[in-house]
C-alpha cells in the first residue's frame, strides 16, 4: 500500500513541485487549491495518511481545515510563510504534528513527512522497485521473490536511494545517513556499497550516477 | 530640600528674627518707662518732702531758738512729712531715718548747691534709688532724702522679659507650623505635576496632571497638560505609522516567501531529479512566471517607496496621459477580449505624468479583471471631465464587506483569483498613495454584479 498524502496549496507553482515529488519518491497523493473544495471533497474521499495544509488559503483557511482532518484522523503538517512564533504555535496547539516555514528545501519536507507518518504508524514499511521488494521493518528484500542476502551497509544504501527515489542523493549524504559523520570524505566506500548492489540486485541501469551529485535510483 | 522646606524654613528664620527685634525694643521701651515712672515718683516725694519740710521749719523755728529747741523742732517737722524711706541729716549726723543705710555714704551732697540729685546704687544685693537735696533752714543746711529699694521694679522688669520671651516663642512656634502648613499644601500641586510628569516619562501617555488651583501653578499644570496632550498625539501617529511600516514589511516578506519557495523547490528538483522533458518545461515555466512576478512586485514596491519623497508635478496633456495608457494595457487587455473605451475632450492636469499613468494603467487593469471570461461586452471607459478622471467597468464588482481593505497593501478580494491573473495586492495600495501624493480624491463605488467606478478628483 502506497502512502496518500493530502495537498492543499493555492500556489500552483508550489503545489506542482510538491506533487510531482510526491509521485517521484512513490507517495499517492491528491492536490488542492482551495481549502473549502479540499473540505468538501473529504467526504468522498478521506484515505490519507498525511495532510500538507498551507495556512492562507481560499476558501476556508488552514487552521480551520485541520478540524476536518481531525475529524478523518489526518495527521497534518502546515506549510506556512507566516515566519511569526504565534501562527506556529497555534497550528502545534490545535494537534498538528510539524509545521514546515517557507521557503522550504523538497528533502527536509520529506524527512519531516517520513518522520510523521512513522511516529502515527502510517509509514508504508514495504518499498518496491522494479521486482524487488525491501521491507524496513524486517530487513528482508527479496527479488522476483527469492531472498537476497545483503550486508547491512549495503541495506542502508539500498534504503536511502529508495526513500529518494527519482531523486539525487550525493555521496556525502549517503555517507552520514549510513555510516555516521565520522566517514565524511571516504567517498569510495560509498562507491562500492553501490556497485555490489548493482550486481546483487541487477540494477546497473536503475541506479544512476550523477555526475558531480550523487546517485539516483531511477524508475518512472 | 524639598522647596516647601526650604522656603518654611526661611519664612520661620526670618519670624525669628523679627518676633524677637519687636519684642526686645518692647521690652526695652517698657524697661525705660517703668524706671522713668519710679524715677519720677521718687522725685516728686524728694521735693514735696524738701519743701513742706523747709517750709514748716522755717516757720517754727525762731532765731533766737536754743540748739535743742532748734533740733526738737526740726525733728518734729520733718517726722510730720516723713515716711520709711525718708531721711533727715545734718552734716553727717542723722536726725531723722527710715532705712538703715546712710544715703550721705552713697549720694554726697556739695555744698551751697541745693539742686535735687538722683542716683541708684547697689547696696547689699538690692538696687536702691537715692534722691536727695539740701535745704537751708535759718542758715543751716539740712539734707532731705529719699531712700527707696527698687529691686521689686527690677524683678517685675525681669519677669515681664519672661513673659515677653515666652509669648514670643509660642508665637513663633505656632507661626511656623502655620508656615510650614501653607507652603506645604502650596507645593502640593507641584509634587502631584512632578508625579504625572513622571508617570509620562515612564510611557503612560495618556497621563494628565489633575490640578486645578486657579493659580501660576493651574496655570503651568495646564500648559503641562497642553504638552502632554500633543506629545500623546505625536506619539500616536508615530506609534501608528511604524506599525503599519512593520505591517507593510510583514506583508513583502510574506509576499517573497512564496515565490521564492516555488523558485527552490522547482530549480532543486531540475538539478536533482529524474524528470520527463515535459515535467522540465512545466518546471521552467513556474520559474519564469514566479520570477516575471518577483520583478513586478519590485518595481511596484519601488514606486511606493519613491512615493516617500516629495513628487515634481508639472502640466501634462490628459490625451497625451490617455494614450501611454491605452499602448501598455493594450496586450493585456486584447488578451481578455476587453475593450478601453476613452474621453478626455482635451484639457491638462497638473501632475506627476510617470505617476499618474501607473494609477490609470493600474485602475485600467483592474478594471479588466473584473470581467469574468465569458462576459459579455467587455468594456472599460476612461474619461476625464473638469477635475475629474474616471475609470469605471461593468464587471462583477466589489463585495460591501471588502470596500474597506481594498486600498490594504496584500489585501486582495479574491486570492487566488488576482494571484492567477498576477496581482500582488500592492495595486490599488500605489493607486492610493500616488492619489494622496497629488491631494487627490479617491472614490470607489462599486456594486456586486453592477460593476465598479473609480474616480480620481484632482484639486
Amino acid at each position: 500500500m502506497k502512502n496518500r498524502i493530502l495537498i492543499v496549496e493555492d500556489d500552483h507553482a508550489i503545489s506542482d513541485a510538491v506533487a510531482l515529488n510526491m509521485q517521484f519518491v512513490g507517495y499517492g497523493y491528491a492536490v488542492f487549491d482551495d481549502g473549502k473544495k479540499a473540505a468538501d471533497s473529504l467526504a468522498d474521499d478521506h484515505a490519507f495518511d498525511l495532510a500538507l495544509l498551507d495556512i492562507m488559503l481560499p476558501g476556508i483557511d488552514g487552521f480551520e481545515l485541520f478540524s476536518y482532518m481531525e475529524k478523518y484522523n489526518i495527521p497534518v503538517i502546515y506549510m506556512t510563510a507566516k515566519t511569526d512564533s504565534a501562527s506556529e504555535i497555534k497550528g502545534l496547539m490545535d494537534g498538528a504534528e510539524d509545521y514546515i516555514v517557507k521557503p522550504f528545501d523538497v528533502l527536509t519536507l520529506m524527512v519531516r513527512i517520513e518522520k510523521v507518518l512513522k511516529r502515527t504508524g502510517r509509514l508504508n514499511t514495504v518499498y518496491r522497485v522494479r521486482d524487488i521488494e525491501v521491507n524496513s521493518e524486517t530487513r528482508v528484500v527479496t527479488k522476483a521473490g527469492e531472498e537476497v542476502e545483503l550486508q547491512p551497509l549495503e541495506f542502508d544504501v539500498l534504503l536511502t536511494l529508495l526513500k529518494n527515489k527519482n531523486l539525487t542523493v550525493s555521496r556525502e549524504q549517503l555517507l552520514s545517513d549510513v555510516w555516521g559523520y565520522e566517514y565524511a570524505g571516504e567517498t569510495r566506500a560509498v562507491d562500492m556499497k553501490i556497485s555490489n548492489l548493482r550486481k546483487k540486485l541487477n540494477l546497473g541501469d536503475a541506479i544512476r550516477a550523477i555526475p558531480k551529485l550523487g546517485y539516483r535510483l531511477e524508475e518512472r | 530640600m524639598k522647596l516647601w522646606q526650604k522656603t518654611s524654613l526661611i519664612c520661620i528664620a526670618v519670624l525669628l528674627v523679627i518676633v524677637t527685634a519687636c519684642s526686645a525694643v518692647l521690652l526695652i521701651h517698657s524697661k525705660n518707662s517703668i524706671l522713668e515712672l519710679t524715677y519720677s515718683r521718687a522725685r516728686d516725694r524728694q521735693k514735696s518732702l524738701a519743701s513742706s519740710f523747709s517750709e514748716m521749719a522755717g516757720y517754727y523755728i525762731a532765731e533766737n531758738d536754743s540748739w535743742t529747741v532748734e533740733n526738737s523742732l526740726v525733728n518734729y517737722c520733718f517726722s510730720r512729712f516723713a515716711d520709711s524711706s525718708s531721711v533727715l541729716m545734718r552734716g553727717d549726723e542723722t536726725l531723722y531715718s527710715g532705712v538703715s543705710v546712710n544715703p550721705r555714704a552713697f549720694l554726697p551732697l556739695p555744698e551751697n548747691e541745693y539742686s535735687m540729685k538722683i542716683a541708684e546704687r547697689e547696696i547689699d544685693g538690692r538696687n536702691v534709688l537715692i534722691a536727695g537735696s539740701l535745704v537751708a533752714v535759718r542758715n543751716t543746711s539740712y539734707a532731705v532724702y529719699v531712700v527707696e529699694d527698687i529691686s521689686t521694679t527690677y524683678n517685675s522688669i525681669v519677669s515681664l522679659a519672661w513673659t515677653f520671651a515666652a509669648v514670643s516663642l509660642a508665637g513663633i512656634l505656632l507661626g511656623a507650623g502655620c508656615i510650614a502648613l501653607i507652603m506645604h499644601r502650596s507645593t502640593r500641586p507641584l509634587t502631584s505635576l512632578a508625579k504625572t510628569a513622571r508617570q509620562i516619562a515612564g510611557g503612560d501617555y495618556s497621563m494628565r496632571a489633575d490640578v486645578h488651583t486657579g493659580d501660576e501653578i493651574g496655570a503651568l499644570a495646564g500648559d503641562f497638560n497642553l504638552m502632554a496632550e500633543a506629545v500623546e498625539t505625536r506619539i500616536a501617529e508615530l506609534m501608528e505609522t511604524a506599525e503599519r511600516q512593520r505591517l507593510f514589511i510583514g506583508g513583502v516578506t510574506h509576499e517573497f516567501k512564496t515565490p521564492l519557495t516555488a523558485l527552490l523547490l522547482h530549480s532543486r528538483m531540475l538539478r536533482r531529479a529524474n524528470m520527463t522533458d515535459e515535467e522540465k518545461d512545466a518546471s521552467l515555466e513556474h520559474i519564469e512566471g514566479q520570477c516575471e512576478w518577483l520583478e513586478r512586485l519590485v518595481q511596484t514596491l519601488l514606486k511606493l517607496i519613491t512615493l516617500e519623497r516629495e513628487i515634481e508635478r508639472r502640466p501634462c496633456e490628459v490625451d497625451a496621459l490617455f494614450d501611454t495608457v491605452r499602448q501598455n494595457t493594450q496586450k493585456s487587455l486584447a488578451d481578455r477580449g476587453v475593450t478601453l473605451i476613452t474621453h478626455s475632450g482635451g484639457g491638462t492636469l497638473n501632475c506627476n505624468a510617470d505617476l499618474i499613468q501607473s494609477l490609470l494603467i493600474n485602475l485600467v487593469d483592474n478594471a479588466a479583471k473584473a470581467y469574468d471570461t465569458d462576459a459579455p461586452d467587455k468594456r472599460v471607459l476612461l474619461t476625464f471631465s473638469g477635475d475629474t478622471i474616471e475609470v469605471r467597468d461593468f464587471g462583477r464588482g466589489i463585495p460591501k464587506e471588502s470596500m474597506e481593505r481594498i486600498f490594504e497593501p496584500f489585501y486582495m478580494v479574491d486570492k487566488s483569483r488576482s494571484k492567477k491573473a498576477g496581482g500582488s495586492g500592492l495595486g490599488l495600495a500605489l493607486v492610493k498613495r500616488i492619489a494622496d501624493a497629488h491631494d487627490a480624491e479617491l472614490t470607489v463605488k462599486s456594486g456586486v454584479g453592477k460593476g465598479t467606478t473609480v474616480r480620481v478628483r484632482f484639486q
